[in-house]
């Protein structure tokens, strides 16, 4: 099956109209959404096509030393559109200070590097593939007793993306986004018992039936183990966090910490100060396949490369975007991205946010650790966090945490009884020598697995705080 | 301040479409009973200012409409962005394709709104007159207030406004229109020290013009700005469980998380509330009322009317201590054997209907904060919510916050730093022993998720409030 590699052309066409000097970039997006809602096993809800297309216009201006930057994000396409909304971008910009001399926009005739975001199968098929998707959810099922979807959702997002500039850039590149929600239900048994729920929700690039039936297990019986979960215990402990988790706690800190936004306000780590324990190595690798945030470039038309972030567990690079990268005198590292903010929030229609330099798909290297079983075994007396309500770090300060949905408890190196409630948390990155996760990662796991934008191996740390209701 | 000649253009009123979604219902009802639109334009302006850079933007220029129809035992959606003759017409075609697909449409579930009523009222002074200009005097103000104290090195000010158009139609004669003009401010010091970097913040979201901004005063950017200061030598939250008193944002977002998210109507239709169970029976203290207000006036979640065109109104959850009522769109209604609570919501036109909150809030007791932290004796104050999740069918809850202060011997103490709070609602619930005074409700701004997607604006609030619950850092 053939995938279009053509991009839409919108931000071509919308740069072809623009009557405006450079410096410029447009960013467009041509999005076709489907969805399916289903309630218990019946399709509540059918939506698609869901149809978006719109841009973001940048204008720079020059003055005094600084620069100007105008920003507008529209819908309208039309001649009149274009000629308003450069316009007003411009007039923006008047109002803008940035301290940067002039920005390198991306020039054309360089090379993009390929990486596997597109599922062909999506891509030709939205609304079969997902029926199909969501037969085989149902189907996986089949047979299991006291136990059953309540509710979900699958949303499939096919993209355009392409990208102009005033340097005669004009590049862009298909994906696929992939949005899967699952409450299953844990019900029956002794009289009276309250039902347990294990709430599935991921985003990923593709839709995979492979392994369905082997997941469909594992999440029966963590809503099996939710109702009859013991309470968390209390205290410092050695704590393991499988990628997932990882998945929610890195990108929102590391995306702001090392950035050239952070250091422009003085709060990124110091090149070479040792901010992770000595076995850490942490990149940003926008050309892991299948990351929500790999692409072959950024979102001004850098291409993606890998950069080494953490090395030994010392602070060996910082991310920029062309415009931050200007006030610093380096050239961008590939790491705009747009419909993103500090929050970590991720806006599916990213023409509408202008460009912030930020991580793509953070890689945690490999380590020593070896499987899940001897992280455990390593950890001897302490939790497994399978789920957290919702980790949520802070950007800034670096703290985290959440409420423990479900979890294992390590007695002897192996895993027991199921726990709930009560809070894990911590300090992702701290300055040298205070203690965080970064720091205290006293064993990094050997098998890494790609969640949403962190490609991790499992981690041991040692210790977070968990307060539970057991001393 | 006045309004500078950037000559922004004007969105266009959706009003005038109307005869081009006539058209496409004409078509559609050939195969189904019912069929509605919601069309949506947004405008606006921001600004954020930092010592290091001024950044302002309009708000993303969107409009768009999506159709909505019934088919055979289900809602069938189509939208697009693009608001013009052509593509309203491809995307009823491509609407009627699915729709004849299905078969021949039965009758949806519940009674379709009738209302036909329009509410476009602007403030008298509104934010946008100030212009890019006056927004970003008035940040460097604030900005200036805000790094005068000293140990603040870096702070952002941010500031907007924006006007969002709804117009809803359905093939029963319902039609309403509305523009809801918001806008917001938040001021965040950052202290720094060693490496050690804390924040706190001073924010408000409202519906209005530029006479709110009075709330941001030099004395309350001040105190926050020490209280960044303060927080990078602040203690860990005590841990494990205790007494909790929640500050009014806390309250709110108890408010929200437990019984907002919990009487979410769609959670009981899924069979998937583990409140449903206890509808008519009593939750809590007498003291108790929780109410979801989508016509407060002001408030940051205030609409004039849902997305299914019913007029919002105030509803009671827990009244007296006993769970009356959940929240409903019109299927959730009739399954139920109610009527529609003006609660069904769209993040925006790309964005599906759900039951959603509009305001949701604690209303006053009679206690003082003095008096709730001498009953506590022991445990901690909850400052500024930052974030919280529900649990419909465990019937947990998760709430962050900023800061603290703990509780020793009936006394505030010291500074804590962040924390999240967790245990399950209906503990929390009969673990409350006092709900303080509170001259004038203040709804705190805020954007809900249902789970973590479809963001739109609630706003949530309350008095202070005294239970018990798990404390660790976060």
């Amino acid at each position: 099956m053939m995938v279009k590699n053509e991009p839409a052309e919108t931000a071509f066409h919308i740069a072809d109209r623009l009557k405006i000097e450079g410096p410029w970039d447009v960013f467009a997006e041509r999005a076709r959404r489907y969805e399916l809602h289903f309630n218990g096993r019946q399709i509540e809800m059918v939506r698609g096509p869901i149809e978006l297309e719109g841009y973001g216009l940048r204008v720079f201006r020059y003055h005094d030393g600084k620069t100007r930057v105008g920003f507008l994000a529209t819908t309208d396409l039309s001649e009149h559109g274009v000629s308003e909304t450069a316009r007003e971008a411009t007039a923006l910009g008047e109002y803008s200070t940035f301290p940067a001399g002039r920005v390198a926009l991306p020039p054309p005739g360089q090379r993009h590097p390929s990486v596997e975001i597109v599922d062909p199968r999506l891509w030709e098929d939205p609304a079969g593939t997902l029926q199909a998707y969501v037969d085989s959810l149902f189907h996986a099922f089949d047979g299991r007793r006291e136990v059953a979807p309540s509710f979900g959702s699958v949303r499939a997002t096919l993209t355009e993306t392409s990208i102009a500039n005033s340097e005669g850039l004009r590049v862009g590149y298909p994906h696929t986004t992939v949005e899967f929600e699952v409450a299953v239900k844990s019900f029956g048994g002794p009289e009276g018992a309250p039902p347990g729920e294990y709430w599935v929700n991921e985003t990923s690039r593709r839709v995979t039936t492979a392994t369905l039936v082997q997941r469909v297990d594992d999440w029966c019986r963590y809503a099996r183990d939710v109702r009859r979960a013991s309470p968390s215990p209390s205290g410092e402990l050695p704590v393991v966090l499988p990628a997932p988790i990882l998945s929610q706690i890195l990108p929102m800190v590391i995306g702001a910490r090392f950035t050239g936004w952070a250091r422009l306000r003085q709060i990124a780590p110091e090149i070479d100060t040792p901010w992770g324990t000595e076995s850490l190595d942490l990149l940003d690798n926008g050309l892991v396949p299948w990351g929500i945030a790999s692409a072959p470039m950024d979102d001004e038309g850098t291409p993606q490369r890998s950069r080494q972030l953490l090395r030994q567990g010392r602070v060996a690079g910082i991310l920029y975007d062309a415009l931050h990268g200007a006030a610093f005198g380096t050239p961008s590292t590939g790491n705009s991205v747009r419909g993103t903010d500090i929050t970590g929030y991720r806006d599916w229609r990213r023409f509408t946010g202008a460009p912030n330099d930020t991580s793509s798909t953070l890689e945690v290297r490999p380590g020593a650790g070896g499987t899940d079983t001897e992280l455990i075994e390593a950890a001897h007396d302490g939790i497994w966090v399978q789920q957290l309500g919702w980790a949520v770090p802070d950007p800034i300060s670096g703290a985290f945490g959440g409420e423990l949905r479900i979890g294992y408890r390590i007695r002897g190196g192996k895993l027991a009884e199921p726990i709930r409630g009560g809070t894990v948390g911590g300090v992702v990155m701290a300055p040298p020598g205070a203690p965080s996760l970064l720091a205290n990662l006293a064993a990094i796991g050997s098998h890494a697995e790609l969640s949403e934008s962190v490609l991790a191996p499992s981690v041991l740390v040692r210790p977070l705080t968990v307060a539970g209701g057991q001393g | 301040m006045g309004r500078e000649p950037l000559g922004f253009t004007e969105m266009s009123d959706l009003r005038s479409f109307e005869a081009e979604f006539s058209r496409a219902f004409l078509r559609l009802e050939r195969h189904t009973p019912y069929v509605d639109v919601l069309a949506e334009s947004t405008e606006g302006e921001s600004l954020v200012v930092d010592t290091k850079s001024s950044t302002p933007s309009r708000q993303p220029k969107l409009s768009g409409a999506v159709l909505r129809a019934w088919g055979t035992g289900r809602w069938v959606e189509v939208a697009t962005s693009s608001l013009d003759p052509e593509s309203i017409g491809r995307a009823a075609h491509a609407l009627e394709d699915r729709l004849a697909a299905l078969g021949p449409g039965t009758t949806p579930p519940g009674e379709p709104s009738t209302t036909r009523k329009e509410w476009a009222d602007r403030p008298t002074h509104p934010l946008s007159e100030e212009g890019t200009a006056g927004m970003a005097a008035w940040s460097k103000d604030v900005l200036g207030w805000a790094t005068g104290v000293p140990g603040i090195g870096e702070g952002q000010v941010r500031i907007g406004w924006s006007e969002v158009q709804r117009f809803f139609m359905n093939s029963a004669g319902a039609r309403t229109y509305q523009l809801v003009p918001r806008i917001s401010a938040v001021v965040v010091p950052l202290a720094m020290e060693n490496g050690r970097v804390e924040f706190d913040a001073e924010a408000l979201g409202t519906q209005g013009g530029r006479e709110h901004l009075e709330r941001i005063t030099p004395e309350r950017v001040t105190e926050v700005a020490k209280n960044a200061v303060a927080l990078l030598h602040a203690k860990p939250p005590p841990t494990g469980e205790m007494s909790v008193v929640l500050d009014p944002s806390t309250t709110g977002t108890f408010a929200h998380e437990s019984f907002g998210h919990g009487t979410e109507a769609d959670q009981f239709v899924r069979d998937r509330s583990y409140l449903r169970p206890l509808l008519g029976e009593k939750v809590g203290p007498e003291f108790l009322t929780i109410a979801d207000d989508g016509s407060l006036p002001g408030g940051w979640g205030t609409i004039y009317a849902d997305d299914e065109g019913f007029p919002c109104r105030r509803t009671a959850l827990v009244e007296h201590g006993q769970f009356v009522s959940g929240l409903h769109d019109r299927v959730t209604a009739a399954a139920l054997g109610t009527r529609p609570t003006g609660n069904a919501r769209r993040a925006d036109f790309l964005s599906r209907l759900f039951v959603r909150m509009t305001n949701t809030y604690v209303e006053p007791g009679d206690w003082s904060l003095e008096e709730l932290v001498e009953e506590a004796k022991n445990g901690v104050l909850l400052v500024r919510a930052t974030s919280g999740i529900e649990d419909p069918q465990g019937g947990q809850m998760q709430i962050k916050v900023k800061k603290g202060r703990r509780i020793e011997n009936g006394r505030l103490t010291e500074l804590v730093t962040s924390m999240a709070l967790s245990g399950k609602v209906l503990d929390f619930l009969r673990e409350i022993r006092g709900v303080s005074r509170q001259a004038k409700l203040n709804t705190d701004p805020g954007f809900c998720g249902k789970g973590h997607t479809d963001l739109l604006p609630v706003g949530s609030g309350g008095p202070y409030l005294l239970s018990r619950a798990i404390v660790g850092p976060a």
